[in-house]
């Protein structure tokens, strides 16, 4: 009986994934769903891309937490519109949540949406929420092992910023393992290295979203014409 | 996924026991692991290099067993049930 519960539950959250869908189509926004542990740095390239963005960009942010607006505190800092959607203690957001928080934006003013999920490796993986993409973040201190122990999560995301590079000399993450083990569970990921804290390697991160942004404006027009 | 909070889709995926033929040595176990993984819904792989016995935790929505066997037979293997 509670097998069939589940179903109904991703099933219904699937349909109003893809009621969002079309609504950011519509709008010609692109929508990244932000995944990873907590402390992996997901915050962390939030602020740095909103600081490197921003002027080219328009763009929002939607925050999911448990209880707190922390995260949400720290991003209104940089100037740009941001929903912050509190779970109640549940350990990822679902696409009704998401489409109530966009209820909270202005549509025809923005390029770009990015979605902070609830810091989790498992659950976040399964719910769609009407993004075009899913990026995770992975931070070395989690340890190499991570990509083959939470697959789903690795599986699902189109690109993974490995965080934290700047302390590689401070462990023992093997970089080798954790890049094949990626890419063996995802052949067509994009892997980014970076150090949010120094900046470095994020420009990949950014180049690549901004063609994805460029794509999808370009995919909608033509529909239109 | 879950099963500690109950959400998500736990029952898409399944695990199956079957022996894989045709491991000579270990370096076959992780042939075998690397390009299981690299196909969609398989999220889990583990191969006892003595005889084949292999366990699999997959969705069958994304990739099915006939698939799986295909990509063994690729890399000169062959799946025999276990069920």
């Amino acid at each position: 009986m509670q097998i069939q519960v589940m179903a109904n539950i991703l099933d219904k959250n699937d349909k109003m994934a893809t009621q969002i869908s079309a609504l950011l189509n519509s709008h010609g926004i692109f929508a990244v769903n932000l995944l990873g542990s907590p402390g992996s740095g997901k915050t962390s390239l939030l602020e740095n891309t909103i600081g490197a963005l921003k002027n080219e960009i328009r763009m929002a942010v939607i925050e999911g937490d448990l209880f707190t607006s922390k995260d949400a505190d720290r991003i209104s800092c940089h100037g740009v519109p941001v929903v912050q959607i509190n779970t109640g203690g549940g350990c990822h957001l679902d696409a009704s949540m998401v489409k109530k928080a966009l209820e909270k934006l202005d549509l025809t003013a923005l390029d770009l949406i990015i979605i902070e999920n609830v810091g989790n490796l498992v659950c976040p993986a399964e719910f769609n929420l009407g993004e075009d993409v899913k990026a995770t973040v992975l931070s070395i201190t989690e340890g190499e092992d991570k990509p083959l122990k939470y697959p789903l999560m690795f599986k699902q995301a189109n690109i993974v910023v490995l965080n934290k590079i700047d302390l590689l000399p401070y462990t023992e993450f093997d970089m080798a393992t954790a890049t094949e083990d990626i890419f063996c569970l995802n052949p067509n990921i994009t892997l980014v290295a970076a150090s949010c804290r120094l900046g470095e390697g994020l420009q990949k991160w950014y180049e690549w979203l901004k063609q994805k942004i460029s794509n999808k404006k370009r995919s909608v027009l033509a529909v239109i014409d | 996924m879950c099963k500690t909070c109950n959400c998500g889709s736990e029952t898409d995926s399944e695990q199956i026991s079957v022996t894989i033929k045709g491991i000579k040595t270990s370096g076959c176990v992780k042939i075998i692991e690397r390009s299981l993984l690299g196909l969609p819904g398989v999220l889990h792989v583990h191969v006892h290099a003595h005889d084949g016995k292999t366990k699999i935790a997959y969705n069958p929505v994304r990739t099915t067993i006939g698939d799986i066997a295909n990509k063994l037979k690729s890399e000169g293997y062959h799946l025999q049930s276990n069920l």
